[in-house]
């Protein structure tokens, strides 16, 4: 999906004058980007196979300089799949960018951006203990917060269970049947 | 044979025991009082109050202390070598009750003042090194022996500026025994001649204590214990009752040579009483400043201390050895000491602040974790 | 020999010496003599050199973002205190801004200036925590650890008064405040700042121009701007090598525009530089205490008119960032309407800082490594979540 057929699509609800839109699709020219206006950010839509490209052109391009990785996380969209999402920002420009890539349910894999900024280590680390996402080429894949061996149960994805706030206070230390 | 002992004439082993008896007395109640008072002065640098509940103003603190350490189970790491990890107390205890006996408290009140008194006190308290390493070593734990090994080239490196300075004062003096030493001092104390030998003595004996800002031996990963990790209850105390006996040895030591002892400024004069008022008010200086510096001032590194003694202390205190040498060989008056004396404590000074200041380039630095390509 | 290596690949000796060594696997354990908090890292040594870091953490993770996702928007209040607790009105600041960012809330003036007020104060005390702790790893014994936190008491004294906690105020709410403060607020501001000051000049007579001080920071821990800026840095840790980015004056909120202050940069990036930045940032601080308390109205409200008693939020996700003691503090929220977050992701400056921990401490002596650790101003907390 080009830029012309999503703002083709839908004209009225893009307004995207004040953002940076203009600047980031010159840089991510060729790579399929869909833009989508955030509460503070731009927001752009990358397919996984092509998310390290467009990050790394957005941090060597001159004019962008997104040098900064602010976040790295991902959200479970259940039947829609994760969504990895990536917070740039720019010290020289001071601009920000979020950059969100769509991964399906059977394939929770993407290509690590710790070539592109170390800082993703042990945000990537963090993401693919807690929600079972695979980064490609991660030169460190241990767990970062969960004990070492457990490596089967991703615990902020939302069909691991957590009991409900009730549950947990009226038994004192009762744990649901259901749950961990 | 008999001897005489406070007028009554005993037999020489039973006086010798009796002696050793009233040092080991004197000793733990030095200690009691030492905890206490360095716990009350350091709550007062740091705006607080110390120890008040345990008897009046807190004074029974340090028996309160003694008995919860006594109280205490005595583990033993099972891998501990047991010859080394249980002699080890006792071989950094025994040098420093060794020191006690040339020491002189009050005019004829002392064990046995030794002809060679200050090479026997440098001597003995070099013991208590050995006993570091065989805590340390023996206790079979990576920290202990890390501790230990920084307080053997710790305690060795300061060795020499000591040795050499108590060298440069006995030269001046023209003798070893402390009594005599004391006894010249009744008009002037030797810290006038000597100032820079004092200065250094001071440095080089907080060095051998452990002491602030000298003890990262002791303070391994910030109060992780050093050497004596794996002591605890009574064998633990045994290291901290060494380390105040070696303050209060060293404080009495410092004030024979340099401050006049018992008889600077008026102590032959006003008999006994006044002649150990003045023992105890200078151990007390001593103990006083030493607390002061140790709660005010941050912790040397242990490249920055050997580098400190090797390369700024040693060959100043060579510089005053000749310096004597020259004053005294060519009959000059002593004022030239005083001269130089002063411009040497300047001048350390001076080094110290600018050498301890200087940066240090770490000796490696790693390239980076990954470059642009992919890993 | 009694030391030998634990699990895990030995050290290489060095073969240009002549005799073999090997180097040492120290375990700096979760039990830390240091107030970090609880935190491990091994350091391979090659007698006192450390060759690697290797951190571990976790300890102290409770699952913060996922309990959020089972509480509404006021419950998770107070599991963001706990996430920072030494800075905890600026955690809860984030938060509280993030839900008013996506439910488009109107904040009334009074209450922004009152945060302003408070999250400035919780600045100094976290700073003053950092000082006490720096102090005790660079070897002094207690006193600048006692002297920082008799100040940093009066500032607790004051926080108990306004919210009723010491530590994990649960004050803020999205929309403004929990209740009014006392009526002597500003009085009470304005004397706890008068003592604070002195407390700071105290204080930097004790430590900044000690020889000893310096000699142990000095050229030690350096990074450089390029590396912190690719480690994602944030915070006083990274001003101190030369990046100015302060969220404050980037992307201002709430009304730092209109507050005259300086954000202190310094370019040795090493540890002595992270404490004199922080240092400057106390009086930074101080000033902007008192700009506030100028400007801010007497009377007014603290909440807006029309509150729903449950707030819902619309669909939508926003990442909104604050200037923490620490760094930058984020809220990553995403909601699917409802009252409670579909995604609440915590962004924390710690974390990212303590990734460059390796980088800063290999080459130096062991001593060194825990002087580097402190430096960074880490809490245990922030980083586990």
């Amino acid at each position: 999906m080009t830029n012309e057929n999503t703002e083709a699509a839908a004209p009225e609800e893009l307004d995207l004058s004040g953002t940076i839109w203009a600047e980031v699709d010159r840089v991510l020219s060729g790579v399929t980007a869909r833009p989508e206006p955030g509460a503070l950010d731009l927001i752009v839509h990358i397919p996984p196979d092509e998310v390290i490209m467009g990050l790394r052109r957005l941090k060597t391009d001159e004019a962008l300089d997104f040098n900064y990785l602010r976040s790295l996380t991902a959200v479970d969209l259940e039947e829609d799949g994760m969504d990895v999402v990536y917070h740039l920002f720019s010290t020289n420009t001071k601009q920000n960018l979020t950059v969100k890539t769509r991964l399906d349910n059977d394939n929770l894999a993407v290509d690590t951006a710790t070539t592109v900024w170390r800082a993703a280590n042990w945000l990537e680390r963090e993401t693919a203990e807690m929600f079972g996402i695979r980064f490609n080429g991660h030169p460190d894949p241990r767990t970062l917060l969960m004990p070492e061996d457990m490596t089967d149960t991703f615990p902020l994805r939302k069909a691991h269970p957590l009991a409900e706030i009730e549950i947990l206070q009226g038994e004192g230390m009762g744990y649901p049947e259901e749950g961990e | 044979m008999n001897v005489d002992l406070f007028g009554g004439s005993v037999n020489v082993w039973l006086d010798a025991f009796i002696r050793l008896q009233l040092i080991v007395l004197l000793m733990t109640v030095v200690v009691m009082g030492y905890t206490y008072l360095e716990r009350k002065i350091v709550a007062r640098f740091n705006q607080r109050v110390g120890p008040q509940k345990t008897g009046p103003f807190g004074l029974l603190q340090a028996v309160a202390d003694a008995l919860k350490l006594v109280g205490k189970e005595d583990l033993r790491p099972r891998s501990a070598d047991p010859w080394t990890f249980e002699l080890g107390p006792y071989f950094v205890f025994i040098p420093v009750l060794m020191g006690f006996v040339i020491v002189p408290f009050m005019a004829d009140w002392n064990i046995r003042l030794l002809e060679l008194g200050l090479i026997y006190f440098v001597a003995v308290s070099g013991l208590s090194i050995i006993g570091w390493v065989m805590a340390g070593w023996g206790s079979d734990n990576r920290y202990a022996l890390l501790g230990a090994l920084r307080a053997v080239a710790q305690g060795i490196s300061y060795e020499l500026p000591l040795v050499l300075s108590v060298i440069a004062l006995a030269m001046f003096a023209g003798t070893y025994n402390l009594g005599l030493i004391v006894e010249q001092q009744d008009q002037v104390p030797y810290i006038v001649w000597q100032p820079m030998t004092a200065m250094i003595f001071f440095i080089a004996a907080l060095a051998e204590l452990n002491r602030a800002p000298f003890d990262i031996p002791v303070g391994e990963s910030e109060v992780a214990g050093g050497p004596f990790i794996e002591y605890s209850g009574i064998r633990w105390s045994m290291f901290q009752l060494a380390e105040y006996a070696a303050i209060f040895v060293m404080s009495i030591v410092f004030s024979s040579i340099f401050l006049g002892g018992y008889i600077w400024p008026f102590g032959e004069e006003l008999g006994v009483g006044f002649q150990l008022l003045l023992t105890g008010a200078k151990a007390l200086l001593f103990f006083f400043v030493i607390v002061w510096i140790r709660v005010s001032v941050p912790r040397l590194r242990i490249d920055q201390l050997m580098a400190y003694s090797w390369k700024v202390l040693l060959p100043l205190t060579l510089a005053q050895v000749m310096v004597n040498g020259l004053v005294l060989v060519n009959g000059w008056s002593e004022v030239v000491l005083l001269v130089t004396g002063l411009i040497g404590c300047a001048a350390l000074v001076m080094i110290t602040s600018r050498a301890v200041v200087r940066p240090r380039m770490p000796a490696m630095r790693t390239a980076p974790a990954m470059q642009g390509e992919a890993a | 020999m009694v030391a030998t290596p634990e699990v895990g690949p030995p050290g290489v000796g060095h073969p240009e010496a002549e005799f073999q060594t090997q180097d040492l696997l120290l375990n700096v354990g979760p039990q830390h003599p240091s107030t970090h908090g609880v935190f491990r890292m091994v350091l391979q040594v090659d007698g006192e050199v450390v060759r690697d870091v290797i951190p571990y953490i976790g300890y102290l993770h409770r699952g913060a973002e996922k309990l959020c996702e089972t509480m509404d928007y006021r419950q998770g209040i107070g599991f963001m205190d706990r996430t920072e607790y030494l800075a905890a009105f600026n955690a809860e600041l984030s938060y509280v801004m993030a839900v008013e960012k996506l439910a488009e809330i109107e904040v009334p003036e009074r209450a922004q200036w009152i945060r302003m007020i408070l999250c400035e104060m919780n600045r100094l005390s976290s700073h003053f925590m950092f000082m006490g702790a720096f102090g005790i790893d660079v070897g002094v014994f207690a006193t600048p650890f006692i002297y920082a936190w008799k100040e940093r008491e009066q500032l607790i004294d004051l926080f108990e008064e306004v919210s009723g906690d010491r530590m994990m105020y649960a004050y803020f709410r999205p929309g403004g405040l929990a209740w009014d403060v006392p009526a002597n607020f500003k009085q009470r501001v304005r004397e706890v700042l008068e003592s604070t000051k002195v407390g700071i000049k105290d204080f930097d007579g004790l430590l900044t121009t000690n020889e000893i001080f310096r000699a142990r920071t000095q050229g030690v821990g350096y990074i450089s701007a390029e590396d912190a800026i690719d480690w994602g840095m944030s915070g006083p840790s990274i001003r101190a090598s030369g990046v100015n980015i302060d969220v404050r004056k980037d992307e201002p909120y709430m009304f730092y525009d209109q507050i005259d202050f300086n954000v202190p940069t310094r370019t040795e990036g090493d540890v002595y530089a992270r404490y004199a930045c922080r240092m400057d940032e106390m009086w930074e601080s101080v000033r902007i205490i008192e700009q506030c308390l100028e400007k801010m109205p007497d009377y007014g409200p603290i909440m807006p008119e029309k509150m729903p008693r449950m707030l819902r939020t619309p669909p939508g996700e926003v990442y909104l960032r604050t200037e923490a003691p620490r760094g930058e503090y984020g809220i990553y929220l995403v909601s699917e309407g409802g009252n409670r977050p579909y995604r609440l992701k915590v962004r924390s400056a710690c974390l990212s800082n303590l990734q460059a921990l390796k980088d800063m401490s290999v080459g130096h002596y062991m001593a060194d490594a825990i002087i580097v650790l402190g430096s960074i101003d880490i809490v245990l907390s922030e980083v586990d979540r």
